[in-house]
C-alpha cells in the first residue's frame, strides 16, 4: 500500500527519506512524526535509521543513492555520519563515499537492484563505483530531456514512474533498458518531480500528502503494491484518468 | 476557471454604522489640534486632509462591498439564475448600482469642497466648509439605508448556499416531492440531509460529495417539483429548475410507482414530460423508488414505452441521452442503490470523456495513459526464477517477514473477523519513536537514541564512545588495517597492465615508428613533469592567471613559430622600452585636495593633543597657570 505522509508540512518526502529494499534512511526533523510513519510500516522488516548526510544536511534523499546491496554518499559526508550509517546498516550493504563533482547523487542517479540510470555528465570513475558498489548495470540517460534522472524518476525492481512529459517512444526505450514496466505520471497533485515526492521499494511506497487518489492508484498499480497488473489497471482507469487530466 | 466563494463576502454595515465607522476613523486617523493663529495654509491643509480622508474611507468601504458581491452578468449562468430566483436580479442590480453611484457622488463632492477650501480665509470658514462636506457625504450614505439592509440580507443568505462547482462532475436528483430523493442522497453521500415523511422537506439545494472511480463527484439534492406551468412555480421549485437547466450533470429522475408519496402515477409522468426540454443533451436515468411497496400492474409497461419513446426521440433529434432503460431501487431496504449510482456516474463519465477525447488537450496526455512494458515481459509470463533471469528480468526482493504479514492480513480479511484483543494488544505494544517522544516531553525536548538500533557484533559496544582524533590522526583514516597492502597490490596490477598494453602497442610497428612512439612518450612524461613543477604545490588551481612571460620567452616562442628575426627583435625592443617607462603619478596628492583649515591648524598645534587649535591650547594653559 502506498502511504501519504509529510515532513514538517512539506510534501516532498523523497527529499527527506531514502528507501530501498534493504534499508531506509530518514532525515531528522523537529519531531518524530515523519520517522514513525516509516518505522511503523517498515521496522519489522528492514532497518529504519535516522541520519544526516553531508555535514548535517537533512535532504538525504537528494544526496545519497543506494539499493539493497550498497549505499553511495557524496563527498561532503563527514566521517561521523559515515560511521553512524555503517554501524546501523547490516554488513551486506556496502557503504561508500564518492568523490563526484555533481554531489547531489540522489538527483543524478536513479537505481533499482539491477539497473541504474545516471546523469550524462557524471565522472567515469563514479560510473565504475556505482557499478561496483551497487552491483548494477549503468546507463547514461536523460528522462524527457531532463538530465537529473534521480529527480524526475522513481524506480523499483517491479516498476517505475517517470516524468509526465516523457514521450511514449522514450518510455518504451527506457523500459527495455531497465527491464521493468514504466508509466509517466505526476505526484503531489501534479508535481513533476517524481523523485522528490515519492519513495518506493518492492513492497511499499510513501508519497506526499498532496497526492490525489488518482495519482496514488497509479503508483500502487505500477509498483505492484496491489494484486493487479499495471496494464489491466491502466485500461480500467482510463476514463478516470482522461477525465482528471484533460 | 472562476471559483465561486460566496462565503467570503464581508459583512455589509448599515448606513448609520457606516457613517459612525467613517467619522470615528477620520477623527482617529487625522490630526485634531489646530489654532487660529496658525498660518492659513496650514489651517487649510488641516481641513483638506480631513475631507480627503473621509472621502477615501467612504470610497474604500463602498468599493469593498461592490467588489465582494458577484456580478450577475459575469458569473456562471447557474449562479446568475439562482441569484435571480432567490434575490430578484433587478433588485440586486439596483442596490449595487446605487452603491456605485453614491461612491462617485462622494468622490465628486469631496473634489468640489477641496477646491472651495482653497479660498477659505479663516479657521472658522475652513471648518464650516469641512462640516458641510462631511455632512453631505453622510447624507448621501444615509439615503442608501435600504440598499445596505437588502445587501446584508442577501449576503447572509448567500453564505448559506451550497458551494456547487458548476464545472465538476455532478449528479442531480429530481422528481416529485416525497419520492425519496433525500434518502437516496443520504445513502450515497455523507451530506446528512433532513429526511421526513412529508412532502417539501427539502426547501433548497443541498450538495453532497462522494468518490467513485478515483474521482470526486458532487450530488445535488433538489426540492420536489409539482407539475405546473413555469410562471406559477414558487422560489423553492425554481431552484430545482435552475439546477436542472444549467448544470451539465446526470439527471436522476425519481418516480414513485406505489403512489405512496401522495401524487398519482399520471401526475408524475406528466411532470417528466413537462420537464423534458431541460433534459436536452444530458444523461438521464429514470429511477423507480420504493420497490418495497406494491406497484400497479401496468407501471412497467408504461415505463418501457416511455423509455422507447425517449430513445426514439433521442435518435431523431440527437438530444436526451437516455440510459438503456429505467432502474428499480428501494432506499428503505437499500437495494439497487449502488447500481443506480454507478450507472448514473458511468453515463456522465462516458459523455464527458467522449467530449474530452475530441478536445485539444487529449493529445498531450496520451503518453500518460500508456504503460511501457519491456519486450521480454510481454512475450511470456513465467514464474520460474531461472527463466526470468535468463531473460534478464528484474526479480523483486521482498523479505520473508513481509510475505508473512501479508498472508496474515489476508486470512484476517477472509475470516472477516474483528481484530481480536490479542492483535490489539500486539499493535499497541509496538512502541514507535513518536510514542517515546510523547512520553519524554514532546517534540523539541525529546532527542531520539540513534545508537539503539546499531547492528554490531557485540551489543554492549553500542554505546561505546569512539574518539575522533588520536595523537593528531583521524581515527577513521585507519579503519582499513590492510589499506597499504591493498594499495600496493593495486599499483602492481596497474603497472603490469600498463606494461602489457605498451608492449601490445609496440607490436606490429616497424623500427622507425617504434622509436618515434618512444620519443613521443618520453616527451609526454617530460611535459607532465614540467607542468607539475610549475603547479601550485598546495593544490592544482587551474583558474589562476597565466603568469606573464618575459620578453626572452616571447622571443623564443616567436622564433619557434617561424617569425621574421628582424621583426622579433623590434617587437621585443618595443616591449622592453614600453615596460621600462614607469608612469609618474599625474598630480601630487596634496595639491589636488583643498586643505581644510581644521587640518592646517592641527599641524600648528604640536605642543599637545586634545585641543581643537593652538589658541584653545594657549587658553587652557593660561587657565591652568592661573588656578
Amino acid at each position: 500500500m502506498a502511504i501519504r505522509c509529510q515532513f514538517e508540512s512539506s510534501s516532498e518526502v523523497g527529499v527527506f527519506a531514502k528507501l530501498t529494499s534493504g534499508y531506509c534512511l530518514v532525515s531528522v526533523g523537529s519531531s518524530e512524526n515523519f520517522y514513525s510513519v516509516f518505522e511503523g510500516e517498515l521496522a519489522d522488516h528492514i532497518p529504519v535509521i535516522h541520519t544526516t548526510v553531508g555535514g548535517g544536511c537533512r535532504c538525504i534523499g537528494r544526496l545519497a543513492v543506494g539499493n539493497r546491496r550498497g549505499l553511495l554518499l557524496p563527498n561532503s559526508t563527514t566521517d561521523q555520519e559515515l560511521l553512524h550509517i555503517r554501524n546501523s546498516l547490516p554488513d551486506s550493504v556496502v557503504v561508500q563515499r564518492c568523490e563526484e563533482r555533481l554531489n547531489a547523487l540522489g538527483n543524478c542517479i536513479v537505481t533499482n537492484d539491477y539497473v541504474a540510470l545516471v546523469h550524462p555528465d557524471l565522472d567515469r570513475e563514479t560510473e565504475e563505483l556505482i557499478a561496483d558498489v551497487l552491483g548494477v548495470t549503468v546507463f547514461r540517460q536523460d528522462i524527457a530531456g531532463e538530465a537529473l534522472v534521480g529527480s524526475y524518476c522513481c524506480l523499483t525492481n517491479q516498476g517505475g514512474l517517470v516524468h509526465p512529459l516523457t514521450p511514449i517512444e522514450d518510455q518504451d526505450e527506457l523500459s527495455t533498458l531497465i527491464r521493468v514496466p514504466l508509466v509517466a505520471g505526476t505526484i503531489n497533485r501534479g508535481s513533476e518531480v517524481i523523485g522528490a515526492g515519492l519513495v518506493a521499494n518492492d513492497w511499499s511506497a510513501f508519497c506526499g500528502l498532496d497526492t490525489t487518489s488518482t495519482e496514488l492508484s497509479v503508483v500502487e498499480s505500477i509498483f505492484r503494491l496491489r494484486d493487479m497488473e499495471p496494464v489491466s489497471f491502466m485500461s480500467e482507469a482510463k476514463p478516470s484518468l482522461i477525465e482528471n487530466l484533460a | 476557471m472562476v471559483t465561486y466563494n460566496l462565503k467570503k463576502i464581508q459583512t455589509v454595515p448599515g448606513a448609520k454604522e457606516l457613517i459612525d465607522i467613517v467619522l470615528s476613523k477620520t477623527q482617529r486617523k487625522t490630526p485634531t489640534v489646530i489654532h487660529r493663529h496658525y498660518a492659513i495654509s496650514r489651517i487649510r491643509q488641516f481641513y483638506m486632509r480631513k475631507i480627503k480622508f473621509a472621502q477615501q474611507t467612504f470610497h474604500d468601504k463602498l468599493s469593498q462591498i461592490l467588489q465582494d458581491f458577484p456580478k450577475v452578468d459575469e458569473i456562471h449562468p447557474f449562479y446568475a439564475d439562482l441569484l435571480n430566483v432567490l434575490y430578484d436580479r433587478d433588485h440586486y442590480k439596483l442596490a449595487l448600482g446605487q452603491l456605485s453611484k453614491a461612491r462617485s457622488l462622494i468622490d465628486n463632492l469631496s473634489k468640489e469642497y477641496l477646491r472651495l477650501l482653497k479660498y477659505g480665509d479663516s479657521l472658522y470658514r475652513c471648518k464650516m466648509l469641512k462640516r458641510a462636506a462631511v455632512g453631505r457625504m453622510c447624507t448621501i450614505v444615509k439615503r442608501l439605508a435600504s440598499s445596505f439592509g437588502y445587501l446584508e440580507r442577501v449576503r447572509q443568505h448567500m453564505a448559506r448556499l451550497p458551494s456547487i462547482d458548476p464545472h465538476m462532475r455532478c449528479l442531480i436528483i429530481a422528481g416529485y416531492p416525497n419520492v425519496g430523493k433525500s434518502s437516496f442522497m443520504n445513502l450515497i453521500t455523507r451530506a446528512n440531509v433532513d429526511v421526513q415523511p412529508y412532502p417539501f422537506t427539502t426547501k433548497s439545494l443541498y450538495v453532497g460529495h462522494m468518490d467513485y472511480r478515483y474521482l470526486r463527484w458532487q450530488v445535488i439534492d433538489t426540492p420536489g417539483i409539482l407539475d405546473k406551468p413555469l410562471e406559477e412555480r414558487n422560489t423553492i421549485e425554481m431552484q430545482s429548475i435552475t439546477a436542472l437547466a444549467h448544470l451539465r450533470a446526470t439527471i436522476l429522475f425519481f418516480l414513485d410507482p406505489s403512489e405512496h408519496c401522495g401524487f398519482s402515477w399520471e401526475q408524475q409522468i406528466g411532470l417528466f414530460h413537462s420537464l423534458e426540454p431541460l433534459f436536452v443533451e444530458k444523461p438521464l436515468l429514470i429511477v423507480c423508488n420504493k420497490t418495497d411497496l406494491p406497484w400497479q400492474s401496468q407501471v412497467e409497461e408504461q415505463l418501457n414505452a416511455l423509455v422507447r419513446q425517449e430513445s426514439n426521440h433521442s435518435n431523431s433529434l440527437d438530444k436526451p441521452v437516455l440510459a438503456d432503460g429505467w432502474m428499480k431501487m428501494s432506499t428503505l431496504e437499500k437495494t439497487g442503490v449502488v447500481e443506480v449510482r454507478n450507472t448514473a456516474c458511468d453515463l456522465l463519465l462516458s459523455q464527458r470523456v467522449e467530449s474530452k477525447v475530441k478536445g485539444p488537450r487529449a493529445q498531450s496526455i496520451l503518453n500518460r495513459l500508456h504503460v511501457a512494458v519491456p519486450a521480454s515481459m510481454t512475450h511470456t509470463s513465467c514464474d520460474d526464477q531461472k527463466e526470468e533471469e535468463s531473460q534478464g528480468l528484474c526479480r523483486p526482493f521482498i523479505p520473508e517477514s513481509v510475505w508473512k504479514k501479508k498472508q496474515e492480513n489476508k486470512t484476517m480479511e477472509e475470516e472477516e473477523k474483528e481484530p481480536s484483543e490479542e492483535d490489539h494488544r500486539k499493535d499497541s505494544q509496538k512502541i514507535l519513536e513518536k510514542d517515546l517522544e510523547m512520553a519524554h516531553g514532546g517534540a523539541g525536548v525529546y532527542s531520539s537514541d540513534w545508537n539503539k538500533h546499531y547492528l554490531l557484533r557485540d551489543d554492549s559496544w553500542k554505546y561505546d564512545i569512539m574518539p575522533e582524533i588520536v595523537e593528531g590522526h583521524n581515527i577513521l583514516d585507519f579503519i582499513d588495517t590492510d589499506i597499504d597492502e591493498r594499495l600496493a597490490a593495486l599499483e602492481e596490477e596497474e603497472v603490469a597492465r600498463e606494461a602489457m598494453s605498451e608492449n601490445d602497442e609496440m607490436e606490429g610497428l616497424d623500427e622507425e615508428s617504434q622509436q618515434r612512439l618512444q620519443r613521443i612518450r618520453d616527451k609526454k612524461v617530460l611535459l607532465i613533469r614540467g607542468r607539475s613543477k610549475q603547479r601550485n604545490p598546495i593544490g592544482a588551481n587551474k583558474m589562476t592567471k597565466a603568469h606573464p612571460k618575459s620578453s626572452q620567452e616571447w622571443r623564443k616562442q616567436w622564433l619557434e613559430m617561424g617569425m621574421d628575426k628582424e621583426r622579433v627583435d623590434m617587437t621585443t625592443k618595443q616591449i622592453l622600452s614600453h615596460r621600462s617607462q614607469s608612469r609618474e603619478p599625474s598630480k601630487p596628492r596634496s595639491q589636488s585636495r583643498s586643505t581644510s583649515t581644521y587640518r592646517w591648524n592641527q599641524t600648528k598645534a604640536e605642543a599637545g593633543k586634545g585641543f581643537v587649535n593652538h589658541q584653545q591650547k594657549q587658553k587652557a594653559l593660561h587657565l591652568a597657570r592661573k588656578t
